[in-house]
């Protein structure tokens, strides 16, 4: 079994999207395409399968052994969806129907599921039970982890016998441990011969998976060739740069500031527990921050650190345990940067505006919001933009303005590049480190990349939830 | 990570929202059957939450619309006790004496918060009255429009639900295809045509001039078409439109499609996982529709002469029947309640994900 | 504060100045009616002056309309109808979207004894149906015009809490103000650039379907004769009053159900394309 793919061009109103000349999958070897988004990469994929968006034309031939398919054509690969073609969707945990059990799931895309709905769930069950799921075939999707939803929809797409399999973004939202666990699984599906096209931004996995890799830029495919080649000694420019924006690869940067032993204790937690409705979420923590701190909260998703930040920030009142907070910190030297930095300005009014009024309450001195401005490289055209018409970068950089204009002692970071792409990430993690360098101003951030904790942060705390295993309570 | 640099401190945080956090290694261990047990008993408890909420809305439904009908008794032109001293003994009876009488036994000359404090506690009592027109007890003389009402609203809802399920459903099929643009000149047209002018024109048409059908009364089949197609028209419009764009909506999610990358047939697909999950949003409408289906069975009813509970209501006001106003009212009001709890339970039962908000009736 | 309809209400776009062809045909439609509903009651301006030798009197030049069958002017009629309409229709949606309105950001705002006991008032007023509420209102009404005022305005104060309530929890509990608050903005800079610009388009959406509500209410209330007290004219009872004869005089039965259905299409094409329920 193999798959060739030839003149792929996907246009949109006449604009390329993809414009490939030729890409081959050989069984047992896999193919991985890296790039950041808008590269074309994911639409590449869906080209292939034959699910692209309506609006979209595409043209260009798919050989699949020895039947060839005219991309343009749509529904001419839907017979082989499941049985020879099978998708690896992204965000597996949406990927499932919220109301149906995921055995039946699993169960519906088996082979003459129709005529022997018994035999179909048999094998469902076999197979969950492979993947380490065993009891969870009467489960409810939304009592799944984020890792185990992924290895549901790795089950679901795989029953029906497809050779061919195609993952888009599969490792999107997976902490650590299910990435592994991922991996492994493509893998395997490798090793029993199959055929297998990864989409991805994740150069880690790319990594893993060896084979070979193609870097995908505006459309085209920049560079390509084996795996450890690439990824090691990339010969394109554009391929050094994404692979230099990596925050385990990043140089590290002289601190200017010294060393934090000496400065004062801006906030301490003692013994702080929090939960909700019942579920002890963390319990007993205690630390202390002080001026001109890099901190890091690390820990897998769901662990706990947003809600630990919410407290320590005193947003969120501990179930036990106390918080206090040194008194410099009042009137606004304490200052929190969000995750999805769009929904933390008001949405309908221009960035400006809101800007205005905490120029109007605080009175910085002038010109200061100009200074950072230019610091940041943002124009004064963005002002007049509301925050859905600023890209997430440059929103996240006026946030950090936003909160510098305060002078704050200390900055509350919570994931503030997890939406980003590596390269955007750098490069706003540059701003914020510029800036609470220059001001001698304290930093916790949380994340859940150890790469980028280690390389921001001079200490780390880790949350790590206690391993269990109750199907069902949630 | 330059190894001295930084000082790892470990937190071992509980088992939080635990189970689903643990990924890789051994996998889910433990049977089934003990997944099952914290879900029901939650079940259990969002049950008797829906109950109690519904339960604390009809009390406070039916003590506001009790305190509204005591404001029109103090509002009525003439001395009440006259009034019921006319109710009680017939107009020939009544005399200063006998409404002398009423007042001291009903306590008419006392404040009228104690006035009303009575009131409630007859209510409490479930001593709902006489009809102040026919004399007879309020309790039976509702218990025919009760059910005169129940067959129409039921009649108009299942047709309504049916048509309107199935239009909806086929121009979500094609969004902006032929059929989706009639359903919404049926829908504007709906909108824009009240009950009652509706409710005309098929009289004019089908009864004055066809005579296909007859107009006004109860009790042959063919009487009940007239009123609940009129509801019907304007319900299953709405109807329609919600499962267009409910269908709609489903059908661009993502586990439509993946769904469909399975290899599912497209029949499979629309039966298995988008009508199932339309049905959520559909059966929570429902609850908004029986607010609409209320007011509509009040016209519709008054229009055809239909003799339930919107027409006893009409009745009433018009003729100051306040015993017969406030049992009316307050049946309607508790319909609406019924059907919601009706609405809510169901979402539980088809819901298997726990409920964060409240479902708007 | 957490509680109620935590998914957003879709955003409905009006810019000003930027509308669709339908909309501006109802805007033009809506723009004539109230035209006749001002100048009408001017130009014809007895509408219970009868003349029963003029019964059932055809369209004219003198009268356009014709006459009823008490041989009053169905034209002065119409137009002191419409005025009445649109006057009760404005009054009541603009009382209950000040009131459900400031309620509703009251009860998310300050939460705890005032939220609940406004909570459990609409909870309360939800289940009754509006042509309910304004049905006992007309009982206290007997034809005045006042409690039935209250009484629609009574009936649809609810929605604007409702949604006022649900939206603004979710964006005083959200992120923006969260935000806003540690920056050390106060509710002057909330109100004003969160939850106002927020509002204010629900609220004009819901304002246009509410003036339809109203329209409507008001006239069934007529055509089941419990509404306006007869002599002064009204859109419902004169539809009822036309039907008997509605085969010799079909324009005293056209009249006012034309001007209602313009009413009601003229408010549902403002909206643009349908809205949902």
């Amino acid at each position: 079994m193999s798959v060739h793919v030839e003149e792929l061009v996907v246009t949109s109103a006449g604009r390329p999207l993809v414009d490939v000349a030729d890409v081959g999958l050989p069984p047992g070897r896999a193919v991985t395409i890296v790039g950041e988004s808008g590269s074309g990469k994911s639409l590449l994929a869906h080209a292939v399968m034959g699910t692209l968006a309506p609006e979209l034309e595409a043209r260009g031939r798919l050989r699949l052994d020895d039947t060839g398919y005219d991309v343009a054509e749509r529904g001419n690969r839907r017979h082989l969806w499941g049985r020879r073609m099978a998708l690896l969707p992204q965000e597996p945990v949406l990927a499932l129907d919220p109301t149906m059990r995921v055995g039946e799931q699993v169960a519906e895309g088996a082979p003459g599921f129709r005529s022997d709905r018994r035999g179909g769930r048999r094998r469902a069950a076999e197979l969950l039970a492979a993947l380490g799921l065993g009891g969870w075939a009467r489960a409810h999707p939304h009592t799944l982890s984020g890792g185990m939803a992924q290895r549901v929809a790795f089950a679901a797409a795989t029953i029906g016998g497809a050779g061919v399999l195609i993952a888009d973004e599969p490792s999107k939202g997976l902490d650590d441990a299910a990435r592994d666990a991922l991996a492994a699984l493509l893998r395997r599906h490798l090793e029993g011969g199959g055929v297998l096209l990864t989409i991805t931004h994740d150069l880690d996995l790319a990594r893993r998976l060896g084979g070979d890799v193609l870097v995908m830029r505006d459309a085209g495919v920049v560079e390509r060739g084996p795996a450890e080649e690439v990824l090691d000694r990339p010969a394109h420019p554009y391929t050094r740069r994404l692979l230099a924006a990596e925050p385990g690869r990043w140089t590290a940067r002289p601190r200017s500031g010294g060393s934090p032993g000496g400065a004062p204790v801006l906030v301490s937690a003692d013994g702080v527990g929090k939960g909700f409705d019942g579920r002890s979420v963390f319990a007993d923590v205690s630390l202390t921050i002080r001026g001109g701190d890099r901190l890091a909260l690390t820990g897998p998703s769901g662990s706990g650190k947003t809600t630990l930040g919410g407290v320590l920030l005193r947003l969120l009142a501990p179930d036990s345990g106390s918080v206090r907070h040194a008194p410099e910190l009042a009137r606004g030297r304490l200052q929190k940067l969000y995750q999805d930095p769009a929904v933390a300005f008001p949405a309908r009014v221009p960035i400006g505006t809101g800007l205005r009024d905490l120029l109007h309450r605080h009175r910085p001195e002038p010109g200061r919001l100009e200074d950072l401005m230019t610091a940041m490289r943002l124009g004064e055209p963005l002002l007049r933009r509301r925050p859905g018409q600023v890209s997430g970068g440059e929103l996240q950089r006026l946030a950090i303005i936003r909160a510098m204009l305060l002078d704050p002692l200390l900055l509350f970071a919570d994931e503030p590049t997890s939406r980003l792409d590596l390269a955007t990430q750098q490069e706003t993690i540059g701003c914020l480190t510029d800036q609470v360098d220059r001001a001698g101003c304290g930093l916790v951030l949380v994340t859940h990349d150890r790469a980028l904790a280690r390389a921001v942060c001079d200490r780390e705390v880790s949350l790590t939830p206690e391993p269990a295993g109750v199907p069902g309570s949630r | 990570m330059a190894a001295g640099r930084a000082e790892l401190v470990l937190v071992t945080s509980v088992p939080l929202r635990a189970a689903a956090r643990q990924v890789g290694s051994a996998g889910g261990a433990g049977p089934a059957g003990d997944g099952a047990r914290p879900g029901r008993l939650a079940r259990r408890a969002a049950i008797r939450r829906v109950l109690a909420q519904r339960c604390v809305q009809a009390v406070s439904v039916t003590v506001l619309v009790s305190t509204a009908c005591f404001a029109v008794v103090q509002t009525l032109p003439g001395d009440v006790a006259m009034r019921i001293a006319a109710g009680r003994y017939g107009y020939d009876g009544v005399t200063a004496a006998t409404a002398d009488a009423v007042r001291a036994e009903l306590g008419l000359d006392a404040p009228a918060w104690q006035q009303l404090l009575r009131w409630w506690a007859d209510l409490l009592r479930l001593d709902l009255g006489t009809s102040l027109v026919t004399g007879r007890d309020v309790g039976a003389e509702l218990a025919l429009p009760v059910a005169s009402s129940l067959q129409l609203a039921a009649v108009a809802l299942l047709l309504a639900v049916v048509v309107g399920g199935a239009v909806g459903t086929a121009a979500a099929r094609r969004p902006g295809g032929l059929l989706d643009r009639l359903t919404t000149v049926w829908v504007a047209g709906a909108r824009a045509l009240p009950p009652f002018l509706l409710g005309l024109l098929l009289i004019v048409v089908f009864s004055v001039h066809l005579g296909w059908l007859p107009a006004v009364g109860h009790g042959s089949a063919s009487s009940v078409v007239l009123p609940a197609a009129t509801l019907a028209v304007g319900l299953s419009g709405l109807f329609a439109r919600v499962t267009r764009d409910t269908v709609a909506q489903i059908g661009g999610s993502a586990f439509v499609a993946f769904a469909e990358t399975k290899g599912l047939r497209r029949r499979a697909v629309l039966v298995r996982h988008v009508l199932r999950n339309a049905g959520l949003t559909l059966v929570a409408y429902l609850g908004v529709q029986a607010v609409l289906l209320v007011e509509g069975v009040v016209v519709v009813e008054s229009l055809f002469a239909w003799p339930g509970l919107g027409h006893a209501l009409v009745h009433a006001i018009f003729w100051r029947d306040v015993p017969v106003l406030q049992a009316a009212a307050v049946a309607l009001a508790l319909l609406v309640v019924l059907v919601n709890t009706v609405v809510d339970l169901a979402g539980l039962a088809l819901d298997p994900r726990p409920r964060r908000r409240e479902v708007v009736p | 504060m957490s509680s109620a309809l935590a998914a957003s209400p879709p955003l409905p776009r009006m810019a000003v100045g930027r509308l669709s062809g339908t909309q501006r045909c109802a805007a033009a439609v809506l723009v004539l009616l109230v035209l006749f509903a001002v100048a009408g009651p001017w130009v014809w301006p007895d509408p219970v002056a009868q003349d029963l030798s003029r019964f059932l009197q055809p369209p004219g030049l003198a009268e356009p309309l014709g006459r009823d069958h008490l041989g009053r002017s169905v034209v002065s009629r119409l137009a002191h109808a419409t005025r009445l309409s649109l006057l009760m229709a404005l009054a009541c949606v603009a009382t209950a979207a000040l009131v459900g309105t400031l309620a509703g950001v009251l009860a998310a705002w300050r939460g705890g004894v005032v939220d609940t006991v406004l909570h459990g008032l609409s909870e309360a007023f939800v289940a009754l149906p509006a042509l309910l509420v304004v049905l006992v209102a007309s009982a206290i009404a007997d034809g005045g015009l006042w409690p039935l005022y209250a009484g629609l305005a009574l009936a649809q104060w609810v929605e604007y809490f409702r949604v006022v309530r649900a939206r603004s929890a979710v964006l005083l509990g959200g992120p923006a103000v969260e935000a806003a608050g540690l920056l050390g903005l106060g509710p002057v800079h909330v109100l004003r650039r969160h939850l106002w610009p927020d509002l204010a388009p629900l609220l004009t959406t819901m304002a246009t379907f509410g003036l339809g509500t109203s329209v409507l209410a008001l006239s069934t209330l007529g055509f089941v004769s419990v509404g306006v007290a007869p002599p002064t004219p009204e859109l419902g009872q004169m539809v009822t009053e036309a039907f008997p004869f509605y085969d010799e005089a079909p324009w005293m039965s056209l009249a006012p159900v034309l001007v209602l259905v313009a009413v009601l299409l003229g408010l549902l094409g403002l909206r643009g394309r349908e809205g949902g329920s």
